[in-house]
């Protein structure tokens, strides 16, 4: 849906042949009048407990249109972005307590230094095959978890870890002036939201956008094309990590305290999961990840049913859409099956596609 | 022109390329041989996907196997793939766009250069149109364009015909034939259909089991006895 | 830096965790080789075997039973799988398999977490008989179940390396780890062969779920993702050598253990899985060439 009207736009501005149609002003406008329901409706509809869920729903709708992009646009699997999350908190809490910088900046640095972090370890990584590289992210995922478990959370001390063990009365990580209560804060969190998928969207529609799909198509094809697969996989990287930093701070404010993200590899492959149902290739789906995987269990809980039906969706989840709904994901279209669906459709015109795209 | 000296490609215990040597002069030349002869690990080397365990490849007076693969296409390595390549999601624009981009060509006569590349090689479809939209024939026609967009020097073409009806590979022949003309490009094209090859190149050199065994005008290399016997097996005759 | 008497007893606990890691890690290698599975739910299996052990140990029944019904279970949920998800996805890309055994851990996962829960505080654990007898060298005291998990992998490689170059089935598995379509066009009953291998694989995870929630915990999280460090000693043999896997798999489980009275480490030790597999990951890589067939283990 998105998808397809930002490239016909991208269509319409580089050959004057097509005008953006009407598709396009309708996609824009359901954008805009979601956004304004978020950012006004939402916050009047809905109690602070679901309010508080809406801001976890924010901040983890970058990080899985950050997985989003790794997985759909590029096809690399990563099973670390949650710890990455929990990097872009971890600096984001300790700028915060350290300096008295306004919230925006330390926001960006938040994000600048996880994607310089996220860029070095994906740097050697990403020369190794799609399941080596899942496989390797899994791993360093596994690693932080420990790092995280035996060093802590910044509460104010100082030093570089900014943990001080004695501590007893530890100071809530603090908000912006516009945004303490927890209202306000939320549409802060869509606010950041908001400009993340902005830059995320302009990145797809330009040239990295598109190399991204030669090497997702192909990686000799891209290389014979003169693409540096290896950089352009990097910046997805780099993107991501940047973003998923960026909501790492915003997490932070948001919930005043942190403590260990217990077990980041657990969540890092339920991320996966519900991107992969919501649809990696989508944008949207990135925002449907996120309610799965915020606000269903904020529901849930407050009935009072378990969030471990949840999980087990989300593992029936999985295997559904890789074994029958392959425009899911991105990287189910193997070479071989590929091919097999050109000779047959070789062997027949095709139709004129009508405006379908995958999930 | 391309040397190519004594290459030698090894894949584990089996020897792909066998000191092959020869020269490409100029113009569209085929390079034929049956199955497993060799040809597409040949394109293998030359677009940098695989390293030869000995050899060299000079092209244009230039070592071309000291460069790293991506950058070749920036040189002007262009290559079609037997299987279709061509980028569904992206607009038919874009698809030969991202090689004009890629090889850092220009933008003011992006769009140019790209609407002539689809001219050339009859491409009739709507440059704005999603590749998904279009035919097998279509989309070979697309690749081509891919190939011949910008200032290419070599195009590298493996079997662009494999699957099209006759009257579209004859169109494509033509296409090819006019490649070195329109683009100052040397082209080289590997393909099973012995007519299409004659119809495009002037010159012809025939690789078995990774070794060349004639190479020369088309029409005598098609003749050549050995030529046929590598195709049909060594039924000897008494 | 402690003396060598500290260092003893983890000598002894090292080497019967390695030996369960190997038992993990070669089933994974060979189910691997087999079907082209990363099967990312063998701690999920074995987690549930041994968590259904316990339960029916708890419910009176002798251990005997009670370790039966676990590998059996383990084994039936692992074939179960391979037999309903392994055909659709049988030729799709390595990666998309693994995810797809990730799919399966979630489920296990939800599964145990909702029928054992842990929220109420308490904690289980799964004591062998083994536990109690044993003998002592020199000052070492070392449990029989310390020498079974040692012995245990020291037998799966013993087992699968004679299994796999002299028995009719192993020698079928082999073929089709090379080229499952060309091994199926010999003649081979390949779906049978695959479910000899998925089944064989569940039996393992079943017997190293036991072993480590005696070891370890009888946690359904711990062992769920212990199954991460017998993966770090597959992937360091490239997920193709069964001694290789060994090795590393006591290499993994001597270093951990051995930083155990490292003070400054200690906390650290549960790293030593991932650390060592990502570094084994990044040197192997450093010489690829972009390839164009069929991936290689």
């Amino acid at each position: 849906m998105l998808d397809t009207a930002s490239r016909t736009a991208a269509g319409g501005q580089r050959s004057p042949l097509r005008r953006p149609g009407r598709r396009t002003l309708t996609q824009l406008a359901v954008i805009a009048g979601l956004l304004l329901f978020a950012f006004l409706a939402i916050p009047q509809l809905l109690s602070l407990y679901y309010i508080d869920a809406m801001t976890q729903v924010a901040v983890y709708s970058v990080v899985a249109l950050g997985l989003g992009v790794l997985v759909g646009r590029v096809g690399l699997v990563s099973l670390g972005q949650v710890a990455v999350l929990t990097i872009g908190a971890w600096v984001a809490a300790r700028l915060l307590f350290a300096t008295a910088q306004p919230y925006p900046l330390v926001l960006l640095e938040a994000g600048v230094i996880t994607m310089v972090l996220g860029t070095l370890i994906g740097l050697p990584a990403l020369r190794l095959r799609g399941l080596y590289l899942a496989l390797i992210t899994l791993m360093l995922a596994g690693a932080l978890t420990v790092v995280l478990t035996t060093t802590n959370f910044p509460n104010g001390g100082h030093g570089f870890l900014g943990y001080n063990g004695s501590t007893v009365h530890i100071p809530a990580i603090r908000r912006p002036s516009i945004a303490e209560s927890d209202p306000a804060y939320y549409r802060y969190a869509v606010v950041v939201a908001a400009l993340m998928f902005l830059l995320v969207l302009v990145h797809i529609r330009t040239q990295p956008g598109r190399a991204w799909a030669a090497i997702r198509q192909s990686e000799p094809a891209a290389l014979a094309a003169g693409i540096n697969t290896t950089l352009y996989k990097l910046w997805a990287f780099a993107l991501a990590s940047f973003i998923t930093g960026v909501a790492g701070g915003v997490l932070a404010g948001a919930v005043h305290y942190l403590y260990s993200i217990t077990f980041p590899t657990q969540e890092s492959i339920t991320l996966l999961a519900v991107v992969l149902m919501g649809g990696a290739y989508s944008m949207w789906g990135a925002i449907v990840a996120a309610l799965l995987l915020q606000f269903l269990p904020a529901l849930l809980n407050n009935w009072g049913v378990s969030a471990d039906w949840l999980t087990i969706l989300f593992g029936i989840g999985v295997l559904q859409v890789l074994t029958t709904a392959p425009r899911g994901l991105a990287d189910q279209v193997p070479k071989d099956l590929a091919r097999l669906g050109r000779l047959l459709r070789g062997l027949r015109r095709r139709p004129a596609a009508s405006g379908s795209d995958p999930a | 022109m391309i040397e190519v000296a004594d290459l030698t490609v090894r894949f584990g215990g089996v020897t792909s390329l066998d000191a092959m040597s020869v020269t490409f002069k100029a113009g569209t030349c085929g390079l034929i041989g049956p199955n497993g002869a060799g040809k597409t690990t040949f394109f293998n080397v030359l677009s940098g996907f695989v390293r030869p365990a000995a050899g060299t490849v000079r092209a244009f007076g230039e070592d071309l196997l000291s460069m790293v693969h991506f950058r070749r296409a920036r040189w002007g390595v262009r290559r079609t793939f037997q299987t279709e390549q061509a980028i569904e999601e992206l607009s038919v624009f874009d698809n030969v766009a991202m090689v004009h981009e890629q090889a850092r060509l220009a933008g003011a006569s992006r769009r140019r250069d790209v609407l002539g590349a689809i001219s050339f090689v009859g491409l009739g479809a709507d440059p704005s149109a999603r590749v998904v939209t279009l035919a097998a024939g279509e989309r070979r026609l697309l690749e081509v364009a891919r190939a011949v967009v910008g200032r290419p020097k070599l195009v590298l073409l493996d079997e662009p015909a494999a699957g099209l009806p006759n009257e579209e590979t004859r169109h494509l022949g033509e296409v090819i034939r006019a490649i070195p003309e329109h683009t100052g490009a040397l082209a080289i094209l590997v393909d099973h259909d012995m007519s299409l090859v004659s119809a495009c190149c002037e010159t012809t050199a025939v690789l078995d089991f990774g070794k060349l065994i004639a190479s020369g005008p088309t029409a005598g290399v098609l003749r050549d006895e050995r030529v046929i016997r590598a195709y049909l097996g060594t039924a000897e005759v008494l | 830096m402690p003396s060598w008497q500290e260092f003893e007893p983890f000598i002894v606990s090292g080497l019967a965790l390695g030996g369960v890691y190997a038992l993990s890690g070669v089933g994974t290698v060979v189910l691997y080789q087999a079907t082209g599975v990363v099967y990312l739910a063998f701690g999920a299996v074995g987690a549930l075997g041994a968590l259904i052990a316990w339960s029916l140990t708890n419910a009176g029944a002798p251990d005997w039973l009670a370790w039966l019904v676990c590998v059996l279970v383990s084994g039936a949920v692992t074939l179960a799988y391979g037999m309903v998800f392994g055909p659709p996805l049988a030729r799709r890309d390595p990666l998309v398999k693994a995810v797809a055994t990730l799919g399966l851990t979630l489920v296990l996962f939800g599964l145990m977490d909702l029928l054992w829960t842990t929220s109420g505080g308490q904690s289980r654990a799964i004591t062998l008989p083994t536990d109690n007898g044993g003998f002592t060298v020199g000052q070492l005291q070392v449990t029989w179940t310390q020498v079974i998990g040692l012995g245990a992998g020291i037998a799966i490689v013993v087992v699968t390396t004679v299994f796999l170059r002299y028995t009719k089935l192993g020698t079928a598995m082999r073929a089709m780890a090379n080229d499952r379509e060309i091994t199926a066009t010999l003649g081979v009953p390949v779906r049978r062969v695959e479910a000899a291998a998925w089944l064989g694989c569940g039996v393992i995870a079943g017997v190293a779920g036991l072993l480590l929630a005696d070891l370890v915990a009888l946690d359904a999280t711990t062992l769920t993702f212990l199954v991460i460090s017998s993966l770090a000693a597959a992937l360091i043999a490239r997920l193709r050598s069964i001694v290789g896997t060994f090795v590393a798999a006591m290499a993994i489980g001597l270093i951990h253990d051995l930083l155990t009275p490292i003070q400054s480490l200690s906390s650290y030790r549960d790293m030593t899985p991932f650390v060592l597999a990502a570094v084994a990951l990044l040197v192997f890589s450093r010489h690829r060439v972009i390839s164009l067939s069929r991936e290689e283990a």
